[in-house]
C-alpha cells in the first residue's frame, strides 16, 4: 500500500519533470552558485568536500561534467560503495549508472514517504522519527530495519 | 581505491538538494533526519549491489550489468523505479555513444588536418568516396 504510494508519486512527477528539465537545470545552476558563494563567505565544509572530490577524480573531470547532467550523485563514490561487496567482481559502467540513479530515486521517495509523517504530526520540519516511521511502515524498506541505529 | 572512510559517504550537499526537490516548498529537514536518509541511501546501494551480484552469480556471470540492477529492483519491490531508470539508461547509452563518436571524429579531423601532403589527401578522399557510396 505504502509502496504503491511511492509509485504514484513517481508517476505524477514524471511529466512535470520532463517539462521543467530546463528550468530545473537553471535552478540547479543557480543553487550551485549560491552554494559557491556560501563557501566563499563561510568556508563551508560542504563545498570543501566537493572540491576535494573533483580533485580526486581530476583525471576524469570532463567525463564527470558530462555525467553531472544525468546524475546528481557522483558515480565514482557510488562505485566505491558498491566495491564494499566482497562478491562483486566487475560492475559495468551502466550498472554503476543504474545504481546511482536508483539511489537518487530512493532518496526522493524515502523523503516523500517520511514527510507524510511530518505532515501528520502537523510539523513543517522533518525529524528523524518521521524517517524511522516511514521505514517501519513500508515493506520494501524492511532491509533498513536496524541499519540506522548505530 | 578507497583512501579515506569519508570517501564512502555520499556528498551531503547533493543529498540535501535531492530531499529538498522531493518535498513541497517551505518544508524543512532536520540534520538528524537528513543524516538518516543519507545512511539509508548508502545501505540501499549496498543492498542493491549484493542482490545484483547474487543474481549475476546465479547465471554464472562475473560482470553485473544494468539489466541485473533493473531485475534486482523488480525483485526487491522497487519496481516503481524501473520505468524512469530504463529511460535514463537509454539517455546514458546514447550519451556514451555520442561521446565515443565525437572523440573518433575529432581524432580523424586532427590527423587529416595535420597531413596536408597529397598522398594522405587522396587517402582521405578515398575514405570519403567509400563512405558516400
Amino acid at each position: 500500500m505504502a509502496s504503491e504510494e511511492l509509485f504514484q508519486n513517481d508517476y505524477s512527477e514524471e511529466p512535470e519533470l520532463e517539462q521543467d528539465v530546463e528550468q530545473l537545470a537553471e535552478r540547479d545552476e543557480r543553487e550551485n552558485e549560491v552554494e559557491k558563494e556560501k563557501g566563499k563567505t563561510n568556508g563551508s565544509t560542504v563545498t570543501n568536500e566537493e572540491t576535494r572530490h573533483t580533485a580526486t577524480n581530476g583525471n576524469k573531470a570532463a567525463e564527470q561534467d558530462h555525467e553531472a547532467k544525468l546524475t546528481q550523485l557522483p558515480m565514482g563514490r557510488v562505485r566505491n560503495i558498491m566495491r564494499l561487496d566482497p562478491d562483486l567482481q566487475i560492475a559495468s559502467n551502466e550498472a554503476v549508472f543504474a545504481v546511482t540513479r536508483a539511489v537518487e530515486l530512493f532518496i526522493e521517495s524515502l523523503a516523500r514517504e517520511s514527510f507524510t509523517y511530518t505532515v501528520q504530526a502537523k510539523k513543517k520540519t522533518m525529524q528523524k522519527r518521521d524517517v524511522d516511521m516511514a521505514i517501519s511502515a513500508v515493506d520494501s524498506l524492511l532491509f533498513l530495519d536496524g541499519a540506522l541505529n548505530f | 581505491m578507497v583512501e579515506r572512510i569519508e570517501d564512502l559517504n555520499l556528498p551531503n550537499a547533493v543529498i540535501a538538494r535531492l530531499i529538498k526537490e522531493a518535498l513541497p516548498e517551505g518544508s524543512n529537514v532536520s540534520k538528524e533526519a537528513r543524516a538518516a536518509i543519507a545512511k539509508a541511501a548508502s545501505v540501499f546501494a549496498i543492498f542493491v549491489t549484493s542482490s545484483s551480484t547474487a543474481l549475476a552469480h546465479k547465471q554464472n556471470h562475473k560482470t553485473i550489468t544494468a539489466k541485473d540492477i533493473l531485475q534486482t529492483l523488480n525483485d526487491l519491490d522497487f519496481e516503481s523505479f524501473v520505468p524512469l531508470l530504463s529511460q535514463d539508461l537509454e539517455v546514458y547509452r546514447k550519451m556514451i555513444k555520442d561521446k565515443k563518436e565525437s572523440k573518433a571524429n575529432s581524432k580523424k579531423d586532427a590527423s587529416t588536418g595535420d597531413a596536408a601532403t597529397s598522398s594522405s589527401n587522396t587517402f582521405a578522399d578515398a575514405i570519403e568516396m567509400v563512405t558516400e557510396a
